[in-house]
């Protein structure tokens, strides 16, 4: 009889650590969206996404009150950003950067325009940091308006000359500056990109040497 | 067919009566025999009684229990040796959030009664995080510790979804309401 208590209990203790790697979902979210949303979620998992983004984006719906349907797209979508977002950082996994990656293709920015910038050829590697607050610099700046091939280059330009990451969110809070006060985003963006290039030049020590890059050939 | 003796043929019954007939064994040959195998049944009781073997024996309810543990067992140990298998190496540097930065929101909400903050830094629990009204009484604050990194939020004012009027929206809005953004690095602290 306590040969069976032990192995009754070790066969709780295992389902319930396997049942705590399953997020937990809103009772709010009908059974069919649930099914759905469960089977996004282990194949990300399977497949080595992160799923704290996919669960995030429930709870959001949730909170907003969007109905099943829309939560259940929106999860959709995100998993196949953070799938091609791995294929164009090459296998990456680091969650931050992956995200920043899906965000941009959910921005609007196109993988071809993401690959040349997160992977220019000859690069041998680049700091995950300062990429990501490039990503999430430029995700922002398309969503002001700026044109994303404009926006591409100038955060292109300044990761290829070793901006540090500093730069990227004095740029952005820049050209937000200048759009809020009646700039057009693109001529706010080109001018203050072209003002931080100068500060580089004029002091190289000020690069970062882990994301100083070569040109991109393309 | 009939089964009697009679109906078979003579040369048949011959063979039959022939064979039914037992050879002679000699007496002797019969005690040896007989002696042998009680000598063997003797050692075997020996045997038995010095190593006594042991059987097994294990209750149904109990076997359905170890075959479970076993599947659940295998189920995990499947699912770990998969899992390392698909997920690739990284190829680029990984970032180490390992230092949380304080990161400070507020809202201008004079007639509020109570405003919380949602994100997904706390999984848009709007229960989880309340701020606490200034001083003065017409700022709402709260810090929070995040780790660099990109975070959408927003703040529920007496219950109502508002993004923050001083912070970018976000661009990934998929459900109608937008939200805001805040960036918080290594380099530059949050903004």
């Amino acid at each position: 009889m306590k040969q069976l208590l032990a192995l009754v209990a070790s066969i709780t203790l295992v389902s319930a650590g396997l049942g705590a790697q399953r997020a937990p979902l809103p009772a709010r979210i009908g059974a069919e969206s649930r099914v759905v949303i469960e089977h996004v979620i282990d194949s990300a998992r399977t497949a080595g996404l992160p799923t704290e983004p996919l669960t995030d984006k429930v709870l959001e719906g949730v909170l907003k009150g969007a109905d099943d349907q829309r939560i259940v797209l929106a999860v959709q979508s995100l998993v196949r950003e953070l799938g091609t977002a791995r294929t164009i950082l090459g296998g990456a996994t680091n969650t931050a950067l992956l995200g920043a990656t899906a965000s941009a293709l959910h921005a609007g920015v196109s993988p071809t325009e993401l690959r040349r910038l997160v992977r220019p050829p000859g690069d041998a590697s680049a700091d995950a940091g300062v990429l990501t607050s490039a990503l999430v610099v430029l995700v922002d700046i398309v969503a002001k308006r700026v044109p994303a091939g404009a926006a591409v280059s100038a955060i292109g330009d300044l990761l290829q000359r070793g901006a540090p990451e500093r730069q990227f969110v004095d740029l952005r809070n820049e050209v937000e500056r200048d759009i809020m006060a009646g700039r057009p985003p693109e001529s706010a963006l080109l001018e203050r990109t072209r003002a931080h290039l100068r500060q580089l030049d004029a002091d190289p020590l000020m690069a970062n040497p882990a994301s100083r890059r070569r040109p991109p050939s393309a | 067919m009939p089964d009697d003796d009679e109906s078979l043929p003579q040369p048949l019954l011959r063979a039959t009566e022939l064979l039914r007939d037992l050879p002679d064994v000699r007496d002797e040959w019969r005690r040896d025999l007989q002696r042998s195998l009680d000598g063997g049944h003797a050692n075997e009781a020996l045997a038995a009684e010095r190593f006594p073997r042991r059987r097994w024996s294990v209750s149904p309810i109990t076997a359905i229990a170890a075959c479970l543990l076993c599947a659940v067992l295998g189920g995990v140990v499947a699912t770990s040796v998969l899992r390392r298998a698909v997920v690739p190496t990284p190829t680029i540097t990984a970032a180490t959030p390992s230092t949380a930065l304080q990161v400070r929101f507020d809202l201008v909400a004079p007639t509020a009664t109570q405003v919380m903050i949602v994100g997904d830094f706390n999984q848009w629990n709007a229960e989880s995080l309340p701020m606490r009204r200034s001083a003065d009484g017409r700022r709402w604050e709260i810090e929070v510790r995040l780790p660099p990194g990109r975070y959408t939020y927003g703040f529920v004012v007496d219950g109502k979804l508002t993004p923050d009027p001083r912070a970018p929206e976000s661009a990934s809005d998929d459900f109608g309401i937008p939200s805001s953004v805040r960036m918080v690095s290594r380099a530059g602290g949050s903004s």
